[in-house]
């Protein structure tokens, strides 16, 4: 199985065409699909009653008019980078991680462990103890999967699909038996410790420290993708898996690794949601990040390069969400909408964008 | 005796939804079509069964037009990946998030904010004149709803169909190798879009049955992973309906025991009782992956002018 969504619609065209063709056949597809899909969504909006124009001025407006409504959006940017790049880097192979979710949720439970066990050491100590928990419980997590896929040939969809459903009642253990916390009001574990707290930048109100963390996840993962022999190999395996095999690649052992590395990010994701926002492991603070990150990876077409961009533009869309159903009354749902519209909107100009080039050339 | 009767009949309810999703991802691969829409088409059949059914009054049309708008997303996935060759995963998951967001919208348009959780009335039973007292069979096998006894006839159709016909040789055959079934002469993308399509349907009425017949509700976990479970179940019953069948068996008694062990206050922790379901099946799969036929051009698409495949 090759790397589906790396064939971008360009390689279909002819050498010969100029960087400003390129571009054009780039951004094309997106502005289009953005389009389309505001304007479908539209007019399902108006045919519901509202005002459309309203909920989009709230959609796009609430993460920049107030400085809560932009620390939000950041806030949120972080676990959607992660976990997408957690699910472009097995992609890069053509192995679909679905499993960020509970990547994330066993990442979370370990860094709160940590968290509360340790609550008395220094932040010095503490912190680089609690994210490194989260990290190693993702990337076991998610190297469950990898073993029985490099191992017993087990599809990988069905076997990180399933751990998370696993990682609902790990969750669910820890914050009712193990560090349970009644006076929470929800099922979630006790506070953790002020040393496993990330200090925040700026405000009143600030971001937590962990963006920072996020950056440089990003930066890495274009770097290491794009400009390493190990990149080389990834995305090798993935665009041609026999001729890569021939030349000595070990298609599976990479495929397998990147399974781990993609299953750490999620952990990673997951302890920051929990030393730097709730301070606590919370059950449903997964929120609906697995599906996001899903979105996110597909429509940046799994280039590690434009994660960390379409996250922020569905950061602002899910802040907006909320504050749209609170003021202007359309339910949440429609940006879920939205989103899969963008995504079937790209996949479709691309369609269309590859057809033309053809017709041109 | 008569308790062994009722966990019976539980396990033979619990069967029905990932039958019906599960013959439906049958159906589909069987062409060569991988869904992964099942959790998303299912959410949506559990929200527009439940729907239809709360403002109609009518479970018969909420079922019809649940497997209608099913049958809608099956076929916009076979449309995608044959008209127009896009990856089949990659619009299977985007027909996922298309499908669970339309769910929950449609609940939120439909109901609102409601002070009382809306319910319907589920499916009546209907027993079987004389099969009905036999004693633990009757109660086991011939006193349910009528979604009961259409899961069990549409398995043994579609076994029928699938291996004593020539329709049913010439579907499988597409799966298979389709450049060869095309020699001949048997349409590819007609196969691909009409298996989609009922697939689709089937999904949809797999979830529909989870508010009609289990809780009378809907919420937004209703589904809880039996979409998944679905794609597993076909795998491990190697995409043939009669195994297939045997593995719904095994799931549901697996979501039975788990209920039954909670219920009962066994000095387990109910979240362990409550992973059984999903380590059996990676267990299980283990062993599943080694033996099961899986056909051998699931996952692609089909390309006439193409020279290599």
């Amino acid at each position: 199985m090759s790397a589906p969504v790396l064939t971008e619609p360009e390689a279909a065209a002819p050498a010969t065409s100029s960087t400003g063709a390129r571009l054009l056949r780039g951004v094309v597809p997106y502005a289009l699909a953005l389009v389309l899909a505001f304007v479908v969504s539209g007019i399902v909006i108006v045919a519901l009653g509202y005002d459309v124009l309203e909920a989009y001025r709230t959609i796009f407006t609430t993460s920049f008019r107030t400085s809560f409504g932009f620390t939000e959006t950041l806030t949120k940017w972080v676990p959607l980078t992660l976990l997408a790049l957690g699910f472009t880097i097995p992609l890069a192979v053509g192995r679909f991680n679905i499993g960020g979710e509970g990547q994330l949720l066993v990442g979370a439970t370990a860094a709160a462990g940590v968290g509360i066990v340790y609550a008395d050491l220094p932040a010095a100590v503490l912190l680089p103890l609690v994210i490194v928990a989260g990290v190693l419980s993702g990337a076991v997590w998610a190297g469950i999967a990898a073993l029985l896929m490099g191992r017993f040939r087990v599809n990988e969809i069905l076997s990180t699909v399933l751990l998370n459903f696993v990682s609902f009642q790990v969750l669910d253990y820890a914050a009712t038996e193990v560090w349970s916390d009644p006076a929470a009001g929800v099922a979630a574990t006790q506070r953790v410790g002020e040393g496993a707290q990330l200090p925040e930048l700026g405000g009143p109100p600030g971001v937590h420290a962990g963006i920072l963390l996020a950056v440089l996840v990003s930066l890495a993962t274009i770097l290491v993708t794009r400009r390493t022999a190990a990149g080389f190999e990834l995305r090798a395996a993935g665009t041609n898996p026999r001729a890569a095999s021939i030349n000595g690649i070990r298609v599976e052992k990479v495929a397998v690794l990147a399974l781990i590395v993609g299953g750490a990010l999620g952990g990673l994701a997951g302890a920051l949601e929990v030393s730097g926002v709730h301070a606590r492991a919370i059950e449903g603070m997964q929120s609906n990040f697995l599906l996001l990150g899903i979105i996110i990876g597909l429509i940046a077409r799994g280039s590690a390069l434009w994660v960390p961009v379409v996250a922020f533009g569905i950061a602002i869309l899910e802040v907006g969400a909320s504050s749209m159903q609170r003021t202007v009354g359309v339910p949440a749902e429609m940006v879920l909408i939205i989103e899969a519209l963008i995504l079937i909107f790209l996949l479709l100009s691309d369609v269309i964008a590859g057809r033309l080039a053809r017709r041109a050339s | 005796m008569t308790e062994f009767a009722a966990l019976a009949q539980l396990t033979v309810i619990a069967m029905v939804p990932y039958l019906l999703a599960s013959l439906g991802t049958m159906l589909g691969g069987l062409a060569g079509v991988f869904s992964v829409s099942q959790e998303g088409v299912m959410l949506l059949g559990a929200s527009v069964g439940f729907l239809i059914s709360y403002s109609t009054g009518s479970s018969t049309l909420g079922i019809l037009l649940a497997a209608g708008v099913g049958a809608v997303f099956g076929f916009a996935l076979g449309w995608a990946t044959t008209a127009l060759r896009l990856d089949q995963f990659v619009v299977g998951l985007a027909l996922f998030f298309a499908a669970t967001g339309l769910a929950g919208l449609l609940y939120r348009i439909v109901i609102g904010q409601a002070a009382t959780t809306p319910r319907v009335d589920t499916l009546p039973r209907i027993e079987i004149p004389l099969l009905k007292d036999i004693p633990v069979l009757g109660t086991a096998l011939f006193s349910h709803n009528v979604l009961v006894y259409l899961a069990a006839l549409l398995t043994v159709g579609l076994w029928f169909y699938l291996y004593r016909t020539r329709s049913g040789l010439n579907l499988r055959s597409v799966g298979e190798n389709p450049k060869a079934a095309d020699s001949l002469g048997i349409p590819v993308v007609r196969n691909r879009l009409w298996t989609t399509t009922v697939g689709g349907a089937l999904m949809a009425v797999a979830g529909a049955f989870l508010p009609l017949v289990y809780t009378g509700t809907y919420t937004d976990t209703i589904v809880g992973g039996r979409g998944w479970l679905a794609i597993a179940l076909t795998f491990f019953g190697g995409w043939r309906p009669q195994f297939i069948a045997a593995g719904a068996l095994f799931f549901a008694a697996m979501d039975v025991v788990a209920l039954r062990a909670e219920v009962s206050g066994i000095d387990i922790p109910s979240q362990v009782l409550l992973v059984i379901p999903y380590v059996a099946t990676l267990l299980v799969m283990i062993f599943a992956f080694r033996w099961a036929k899986v056909p051998q051009f699931l996952g692609r698409n089909y390309d006439r002018e193409s020279r290599t495949a």
